[in-house]
């Protein structure tokens, strides 16, 4: 007799629950393949476009003036006609028509020629840039004519100069416009630099030097002169190849989450696997025990149903990759305004090794339990009159241990960073064991109520029918949807306390790059008293001694050292700062120079009152001593500084100020106009608009990764069916027995439906605390903002969660509810 | 000599923390080639000496010992290659693999030992019950008798040494337990197996060459 044919009739004998098996594996695969197969996709196509997305072969970039020794060099080497230069700067700057009628904020690219040297800057015209983009001509974005009601040929004011609005970009190599932005783009040409009248000590401009190099073969070798004579912590040098763009920097940022989510639907899919596969064992205990009766061997069997799980798990790897196929496409059209134009989908041989090999481990990993309990079925069963003893510990213990690892491996794998992992793994795992112990709590006190209504009892009798999976189905549901649930809770919150009820009396005007001699000016534009924040722009140099590493800081997906901060003096607290570490902001016993940090920076690298900071403003060290720790009691668009010195520390270094103002919406475009029609080198950004635009990037992000989300719930649906098919003798027995003792068809349904909905209450209430109390500390702990408990969503989400979860219950069951008593008994009599 | 011994057998259950005794002190010596009937009314304990006799299932305390071996403290492992070789089963509820055809089931306890022969083992086991057109039949495809008689082969294609059957006529109508009861017997002779029924017919215990009867628990011959 071939094995195989028999593995293959038993698949097809109990071939729901194979197709409940193969749909779990598939699930635990899909996105996760997608995500991969999507990200290679991408990743591939910004290599192959490197050239094109960073418009160089060389980039050098620095928030200062390029320094003597990289200028000399860029200087030989384009003598010597071994590079090409291009200068760019970058800067944000309120733009006006020239009758000052109307203003924007713009973000102004000053590019020299030469620029790109790869890629195409796009013009409505059709026209080549180069040929457009000369001294006296300004290049904007669509937007910006939209919001001025200026047209092409018009005048507009960029600084201190007046230029020719000459064309209309739509695309430019090196950002994809549908980025997040301050404001719409304006080309300036390098020559018009000075007439701007823009480029301030302290202000933010950031400068780029691109480089064409004559022999593609010496990019490299050039990159690192450059790189040698570059000033530390101040300039980069890179190539094409090593340098990061935005798109990158954005699209890693998305994977990551993505990739969080396909690692939890994994492992949700993965109890599903081992829920599924319990269920169609212990369909298949008596023929086990048959076999065993007759003297089969558990090794026989053991290998028997590997086989048989191999089997299945083949084909939930082939569909897994299939539909991540799909999906990849499906995620590539929602992002797609966010993606290289010419992306080209591709699902590598790798990237299907990969899914294959994932596919085996996570079905061997978790199919170790169901099938270590076939060793423990007995040949009595076939006399139904033990049941399968509860599984040993330690078999127990091994199972969790191996999933734990595989998941913590495959984690750390994914998000290349162990400590993430192990924050990662370690949340999951209690977050599994919150709602494990409050499953079991439920359903302890539940078992232990009488209750008079007879369907409802059943119905909770029904609960706690052998093999009925009801712990790992409630288990796997509210695990999965308290993610979903504390995901949209904490996205709504964020969207109230910012977006739709703008916070009272906070600051929705930033004005950004006064000159110190321009403060007394620019507070009788605006007409108020409005405190005045010194900025001096510097880097953290090192801490303790200990020289920062600006390349492993970058790696960093919070906050960290490699960017530039923003330093302020002040001797008093600010409205919404207390103290966390000291009394006073500095300390008088102390002799030289001194700072006060905010607790976020803490929390960036450990540091206390007492340790040191070395930085680093414009090429000049300050070491300063940490006098005390301040927190923010409450996060608004209220200014607030990571560094605060002494006032006698930093009077001397180059500085800006910046200043937030309340001012009414309906007369923010006339305060704007007047305050840069007098000093057009001041910014002026509505956080109001700029959060909304924001907002909504971030919204239509988080709603990609919440419905990716989404599929975790159908491990929890599948586990379910699986149950009810598990137990479709049982409730077979029940619902005929029911009948024949003289209950109406509405009766056994009602049985049915009260039965699936408290599997859905419970999930759904569970997962709702739950996400309730996580949402409430991330938003009152970590993001500082007041929480609201959103109680109509969350009764629309539970009652959705409980709806389907009846009604898939019910489908599931349907065939046995209609079963006539008659033929059942007629089934059991011919046996 | 006793093929299969039972000393001092006890098998005691713990139901709602109450222990209910099914076998008490159950002492029995069974002879090669020996029919032997174990009756008793339904719930005196005789499917339970059956399994514990046949090593399905563990005394609470006592020893069975086939050919002199205690099996009663044997691994699964070990009891597997036994229950193969040396034992046959013949269950009231048939206890056919649904999956598996007529001629697959009966082949099986040999296919798991490499019994290059077993097809044709099998095959001539069909014949003698007369079952050779049901071959490639699945169980679901079989009638009751039909069935019965499939089981019967599959009990005898290892040539065991001891045959266990459980109310073998139980869920058969007159005819076809007579048919099932006579081929029964006759592959017993003709292997000279050894074989314990379990049975409340007394049509059946006439048969036999030795009758213990039970009763709570307690044997009486």
């Amino acid at each position: 007799m071939g094995q195989w044919s028999l593995i293959i009739r038993q698949v097809r004998r109990s071939s729901k629950q194979a197709v409940l098996f193969v749909l779990c594996t598939a699930l635990s695969l899909t996105t996760l393949t997608a995500f991969n197969g999507f990200s290679d996709s991408v990743a591939r196509s910004l290599l192959n476009d490197a050239r094109k997305l960073h418009a160089a072969d060389i980039i050098i970039s620095s928030y200062d003036p390029i320094s003597a020794p990289v200028d000399r060099m860029v200087r030989i080497l384009a003598a010597e006609a071994k590079v090409k230069r291009a200068d760019i700067h970058r800067f944000l700057s309120v733009v006006r028509a020239e009758d000052e009628s109307a203003t924007v904020l713009a973000g102004v690219k000053v590019v020299g020629s030469g620029y790109p040297f790869y890629g195409e800057v796009k013009l409505a015209s059709g026209r080549p840039f180069h040929g457009v983009m000369a001294p006296g001509a300004c290049i904007v974005e669509q937007t910006l004519l939209d919001r001025t009601g200026l047209r092409i040929g018009d005048r507009l004011r960029v600084g201190y100069a007046t230029l020719t609005i000459a064309d209309v970009v739509l695309s430019e190599p090196d950002r994809p416009l549908n980025f997040f932005s301050f404001g719409p783009r304006v080309f300036a040409h390098a020559d018009d630099l000075e007439a701007l009248g823009l480029i301030s000590k302290g202000a933010r401009i950031r400068r780029r030097v691109l480089l064409k190099v004559a022999d593609p073969l010496q990019v490299d070798m050039m990159a690192a002169r450059l790189k040698a004579v570059a000033v530390k912590d101040q300039e980069r040098v890179e190539t094409f190849r090593t340098a990061g763009t935005r798109t990158k920097r954005f699209m890693d940022n998305f994977f990551f989450f993505l990739n969080l989510v396909g690692l939890f639907i994994l492992l949700m899919a993965g109890l599903g696997i081992q829920g599924t596969l319990s269920a169609l064992l212990k369909e298949k205990q008596h023929t086990i025990a048959i076999m065993k009766a007759v003297g089969a061997t558990n090794r026989y069997l053991l290998r028997h149903f590997i086989c048989l799980v191999g089997l299945l798990g083949a084909a939930g790897t082939v569909l897994g990759i299939l539909s991540g196929m799909g999906i990849q496409r499906a995620l590539a059209r929602a992002m797609a305004p966010y993606l290289p134009a010419d992306l080209h989908l591709v699902m590598a041989w790798s990237g299907i090794v990969e899914g294959v090999v994932l596919g085996g481990v996570v079905v061997l990993v978790f199919s170790f339990l169901p099938l270590y309990r076939v060793r423990e079925m007995r040949p009595m069963l076939i006399f139904r009159k033990e049941a399968v003893s509860g599984t040993a510990k330690p078999p127990y213990y091994l199972a969790a241990a191996l999933i734990l690892v595989f998941f913590f491996a495959l984690v750390v794998r994914h998000m290349q960073d162990v400590r993430f992992g192990l924050h990662f793994v370690g949340g999951i795992c209690a977050l599994v064991a919150v709602v494990a112990l409050l499953t079991h709590g439920l359903l302890f006190v539940v078992r232990r109520r009488a209750f008079a209504n007879l369907a409802f009892r059943q119905a909770i009798k029904g609960l706690f029918r052998k093999g009925n999976a009801t712990r790992s189905t409630i288990l796997t549901l509210s695990v999965s949807l308290s993610v979903i649930f504390a995901n949209f809770f904490i996205e709504r919150n964020l969207d109230t306390a910012f977006v739709q009820s703008y916070p009272e009396g906070a600051p929705n005007a930033y004005f950004v790059d006064i000159q110190p001699d321009q403060k007394e000016g620019f507070l009788r534009t605006v007409g108020t008293d409005a405190e005045l924040f010194p900025i001096v722009r510097a880097r953290v140099a090192a801490i303790n001694g200990i020289a920062i590493n600006r390349e492993d800081e970058r790696k960093k997906r919070r906050d960290n050292f490699s960017r530039v901060f923003n330093l302020t003096y002040r001797h008093h607290l600010l409205e919404n700062e207390s103290m966390a570490k000291g009394d006073r902001l500095f300390r008088s016993e102390w002799s030289g120079p001194q700072v006060s940090i905010l607790d976020t920076v803490a929390e960036m690298h450990p540091m206390t009152v007492g340790d040191t900071i070395r930085f680093k403003i414009q090429g000049v060290s300050l070491k300063v001593r940490i006098s005390s720790i301040r927190t923010r009691t409450k996060s608004s668009f209220s200014p607030f500084f990571y560094f605060v010195l002494p006032e006698k520390v930093l009077e001397k270094a180059p500085k800006t100020y910046f200043a937030a103002l309340k001012v009414p919406p309906a007369q923010l475009g006339a305060v704007q106009r007047k305050v840069v029609s007098r000093f057009p080198n001041i910014s002026v950004i509505d956080i109001s608009q700029t959060i909304s635009v924001f907002t909504r990037l971030t919204n239509r992000l988080s709603r990609i990764i919440r419905g990716f989300s989404v599929f975790s719930i159908g491990a929890g649906l599948l586990i379910l069916v699986s149950a009810i098919f598990a137990t479709r003798a049982e409730r077979m027995v029940e619902a005929v027995y029911y009948k024949i003792l003289g209950a109406g068809k509405t009766f056994v349904f009602k049985v049915f439906a009260l039965e699936n909905l408290f599997i859905g209450t419970f999930s759904s209430m569970m997962a709702l605390i739950i996400a309730q109390a996580g949402a409430f500390w991330v938003c009152t702990v970590r993001l500082d903002i007041d929480y609201q408990w959103q109680v109509f969503p969350s009764m629309v989400m539970a009652v959705s969660t409980m709806a389907l979860v009846v009604a898939v219950g019910l489908a599931a069951s349907r065939a046995i509810m209609e079963k006539r008593p008659v033929s059942y008994l007629r089934e059991q009599t011919d046996g | 000599m006793a093929i299969l011994e039972a000393r001092r057998l006890c098998k005691t259950y713990e139901v709602d923390s109450r222990r209910i005794t099914v076998l008490d002190h159950i002492d029995l010596q069974v002879h090669a080639g020996t029919f032997l009937v174990i009756s008793g009314s339904s719930g005196s304990g005789k499917t339970t000496l059956l399994t514990l006799l046949s090593g399905l299932d563990r005394p609470t305390s006592g020893q069975v010992l086939i050919d002199g071996l205690d099996i009663s403290k044997a691994s699964e492992e070990q009891l597997a290659p036994m229950r193969n070789r040396t034992i046959g089963f013949v269950f009231q509820s048939f206890h056919l693999v649904p999956s598996m055809t007529a001629k697959e089931n009966i082949m099986f306890p040999a296919e798991l030992i490499g019994d290059a022969r077993a097809g044709d083992r099998a095959e001539q086991l069909l014949q003698q019950v007369g079952m050779v057109h049901r071959r490639d039949n699945l169980p679901s495809q079989l009638s009751g008798g039909e069935k019965q008689r499939i089981a019967l082969c599959r009990a005898m294609i290892n040539r065991p040494a001891l045959l266990f059957a459980d109310e073998p006529t139980g869920n058969l109508d007159t005819e076809n337990g007579k048919l099932v009861l006579r081929q029964l017997i006759e592959l017993k002779n003709e292997h000279n197996a050894t074989l314990i029924l379990v049975t409340h017919n007394p049509d059946i215990a006439r048969a036999a060459d030795r009758v213990v009867t039970l009763r709570d628990g307690r044997m009486a011959e």
